[in-house]
């Protein structure tokens, strides 16, 4: 694992002022921001969870913060088991998008040329179905570079200054603001996220957030079953550690959860991120059910698993790793100590036992 | 009007002497003498003023006694022919009151002459033919000018029936007769023929005016006809569906449209040019069932319903893709007419020829691109079209003749491949030897338009009403 030393900062390349740090501060700060940069670069590409898992590793094991005995997102075994849970039906992930038609072409192909491409579909598939990041909540932006009482009643708006390099990361850009009132602060998160989509515009975001992120229009977007438009949108417009994106996916989770619209997100890529929020919340009897009713054993199984792994300390997982259980006895051990769906669960697996064991014959 | 005027020849005292008739057409023919009354005109000219004068019909003989003034001009031998301009008085007789209706538009003029013409006559041809024959000599259907095309398109005279409004006993005294116009018994007696006051019979006699403006207003209003493919062009109008079958089977769910109506001629012994309608008409559900049928005929609504009729008989029955396309690009050539159709994605419309648009929309095709190169004779277009059409190839007879899966890969769905049609017998296990360069000929048309080269504002025209 390397760090990467972003070179200093000449004063001459900032438009505007900035105070005079001294060399060790730069150097910290520069650290701070290179493994952020590193970590959240490769966030930024939505779709490379296994650098950001790496990073993240030997993030925990520099810092020694103390989450580094639970279990995060981005764990293998977690990632494994949340894509498996996810599903890759290939008609919903390749759905038509409304983009210019044009007219279909057609191949002849042999049994074995048919599988290739099935296999090269799937392929693209697994690249479409890279799971969003989930990252802690940004810590809000205070830092005051200076008061300058003189300048207060001189501007009437603020002033934002922008470093507009272009080899420079954006997580590591200087914006600042002086204030009418003549301090010259940091800008927040909002305020960065702004100004870098003015000077390097995203395709897709928009500078304001659209109108269908408030609650109401929510809402109404969520009755007409339109939950992976929204995410996708979601997606785009904000970074994946900022607050609103929180909001918004925590909104649409609970939506789905409360009318068990699970089959929506299925073999999309926000499932994994879904199912990680419900684990999180010890919330999983619905989609357990959900699971159950269209006869997902092994992805019922899965998920229990994924549970005991989150919360070793929970009943079910004690028995379970007392018992050293497999399959339909962490299901039944799950229904036993922790559900609300006790009677159901338990239905279920009999009669998929039942019907499972005269076919074994 | 112009009067000739003949010799009259031998006369006699003889009291029915029949003499020629003056009128140059039925010079043949004969009209008693006793009809013409000759006046003693003025040194200088000789007139004879003829009136009432019959066409070519013998009438009976007229009961009237002989005119003192005949024997004056018994030794009357000149013969003068005259011109002069007007018509003669004609004062109303007993009967039609249409006679006064036509007299009070006919402004009186008189001849510049020293006596005083004196028309008096009873009875006419007027009150001597029938109605019908009075019309065929005031519309001349078959005259010389109607025969080998001729006449005029736009004078043509209408026929009207001026018995209507009409009724036994109405007249312009107003009498009321029981029985006819009036109720024969009243209060248990029975009625004498009366008259009516002078205000109500105003009021009668303007009620019926009324009437019959009435008729004329709704006779002249022009029905707005459907617009074809122009204006005055038939092709594209539709005809409706095809008339029922002998054994009462119907025919609802097909529209008929119209390709083509053109008058053609044919050189006969007996006419030199004798001239009837061709009229190209397709039929079809919308549902891939369709035909077309070349009707031929005199006039042109037979020659249309002819036609319609007949491609009922002539119907094919063409494959679509999803209802919208055709299967494949296909290029038929028909004579000297090519026509090449592009399969196309939906929402693309018919960017084709009017005809082909046409033809598509019975067939049910509602995505295509065609091309029409060659000649433009549109039944050569429609049958090429057909043929070409009728002989696709669909995905399963591809996949059965070349044994391997037909799979095919949609732009917008990404790399994903949907089996359309697998062989019946398990495909090969030899794959398609495909050359690096396709082995399709190219049109510099189509080039220039896939690479935007093209400079015609027509180009990417989508239509939506034909």
């Amino acid at each position: 694992m390397q760090f990467t030393t972003s070179p200093s900062i000449p004063s001459s390349s900032l438009k505007g002022g900035s105070s005079i740090h001294s060399r060790s501060d730069i150097i910290h700060s520069m650290a701070a921001f290179s493994f952020t940069r590193c970590l959240v670069r490769s966030y930024f590409c939505v779709k490379c969870v296994d650098h950001v898992q790496t990073r993240l590793q030997t993030t925990t094991r520099m810092f020694c913060v103390s989450t580094s005995r639970s279990t995060q997102f981005t764990d293998t075994e977690v990632q494994d088991i949340l894509t498996k849970i996810t599903g890759l039906d290939l008609k919903k992930v390749f759905q038509p998008i409304r983009q210019q038609l044009t007219p279909p072409k057609y191949k002849l192909m042999t049994d074995t040329e048919l599988e290739e491409a099935v296999r090269k579909a799937e392929e693209q598939a697994k690249h479409l179905l890279k799971m969003p990041p989930v990252l802690p909540e940004r810590k809000p932006i205070n830092d005051v570079l200076s008061e300058d009482q003189m300048l207060e009643g001189m501007n009437t708006a603020k002033y934002v200054f922008t470093d507009i390099n272009f080899n420079v990361p954006h997580r590591e850009r200087f914006i600042v603001v002086r204030e009418p009132s003549g301090t010259l602060r940091k800008a927040t998160w909002n305020e960065r996220d702004r100004i870098i989509q003015v000077y390097f515009p995203k395709e897709g975001r928009k500078i304001t957030p659209p109108p269908i992120f408030k609650e109401e229009n929510l809402r109404v977007v969520f009755e007409q079953d339109r939950h992976e438009d929204v995410l996708n949108q979601c997606v785009v417009q904000f970074e994946p550690d900022s607050a609103e994106f929180k909001n918004v996916l925590m909104l649409t989770y609970e939506d789905i959860e409360k009318h068990g619209k699970y089959d929506l997100l299925r073999s999309t890529r926000f499932f994994g991120g879904f199912a990680w929020h419900l684990v999180n919340g010890r919330r999983i009897d619905g989609l357990l059910v959900d699971m159950l009713q269209r006869d997902l054993m092994q992805d019922a199984v899965r998920l229990v698993r994924l549970f005991n792994l989150v919360h070793p300390q929970s009943e079910s997982a004690q028995h379970a790793q007392r018992q050293q259980a497999t399959d339909l006895n962490l299901l039944k051990i799950y229904a036993q100590y922790e559900s609300n769906r006790a009677g159901f669960i338990e239905l279920a697996v009999q009669t998929y036992e039942q019907t499972k064991a005269p076919s074994s014959f | 009007m112009q009067v000739s005027f003949l010799q009259s020849g031998a006369v006699s005292q003889a009291e029915h002497r029949w003499v020629k008739c003056p009128r140059r057409q039925h010079r043949h023919q004969c009209v008693p003498w006793r009809e013409l009354q000759i006046i003693a005109l003025s040194s200088s000219m000789q007139m004879l003023h003829l009136r009432g004068h019959k066409f070519g019909q013998h009438a009976r003989r007229s009961r009237t006694p002989q005119h003192p003034n005949m024997a004056a001009v018994t030794r009357l031998c000149c013969v003068l022919r005259l011109s002069f301009e007007g018509v003669g008085t004609l004062r109303a007789l007993g009967g039609a009151a249409h006679f006064s209706h036509l007299a009070r538009h006919s402004a009186p003029q008189y001849a510049p002459v020293t006596a005083a013409l004196q028309q008096n006559r009873h009875s006419s041809f007027f009150n001597k033919l029938t109605a019908d024959e009075l019309w065929r000599g005031v519309l001349a259907e078959s005259g010389a000018g109607a025969r080998k095309g001729r006449g005029k398109r736009t004078k043509r005279k209408v026929k009207k029936d001026l018995n209507r409004g009409q009724n036994l006993g109405e007249g312009r005294a107003g009498y009321l007769w029981p029985g006819l116009n009036s109720p024969v018994y009243r209060d248990g007696s029975i009625q004498k023929p009366s008259q009516r006051g002078e205000a109500e019979q105003k009021e009668v006699t303007a009620a019926l005016e009324r009437q019959r403006d009435e008729w004329d207003k709704r006779r002249k209003t022009k029905i707005k006809r459907e617009r074809g493919w122009t204006g005055f062009s038939w092709g594209g109008i539709s005809l409706g569906p095809p008339d029922p079958g002998p054994n009462g089977e119907t025919y609802e769910d097909f529209d008929s449209r119209v390709i083509e109506v053109k008058s053609v001629f044919n050189v006969t012994a007996k006419e030199s040019r004798k001239r009837s309608i061709s009229a190209l008409v397709a039929v079809g559900n919308g549902n891939g069932a369709a035909g077309f049928a070349l009707g031929k005929a005199a006039d042109k609504n037979t020659a249309l319903r002819k036609a319609k009729n007949r491609a009922m008989h002539y119907l094919y029955y063409i494959e679509r893709y999803n209802n919208h396309t055709i299967y494949h690009d296909i290029e038929s050539k028909f004579k000297r007419t090519t026509l090449r159709m592009k399969k196309q994605n939906k929402g693309y419309g018919l960017r084709c020829h009017r005809a082909v648009i046409t033809l598509c929309k019975l067939i049910g095709i509602e995505d295509m691109y065609a091309k029409v190169d060659g000649s433009v004779n549109l039944l050569n277009i429609t049958r090429a079209l057909f043929h070409g059409l009728a002989n696709q190839e669909t995905h399963q007879n591809l996949a059965d003749k070349k044994q391997l899966n037909v799979v095919e890969f949609r732009a917008e769905q990404g790399a994903l491949p949907i089996v359309v049609a697998q062989p019946q017998l398990g495909a090969r296990k030899e794959p398609e030897v495909e050359d690096d360069v396709p082995n399709t000929r190219l049109h510099w048309a189509d080039v220039k338009a896939s690479q935007g080269v093209k400079r015609s504002v027509w180009a990417g025209v989508k239509r939506t009403i034909w």
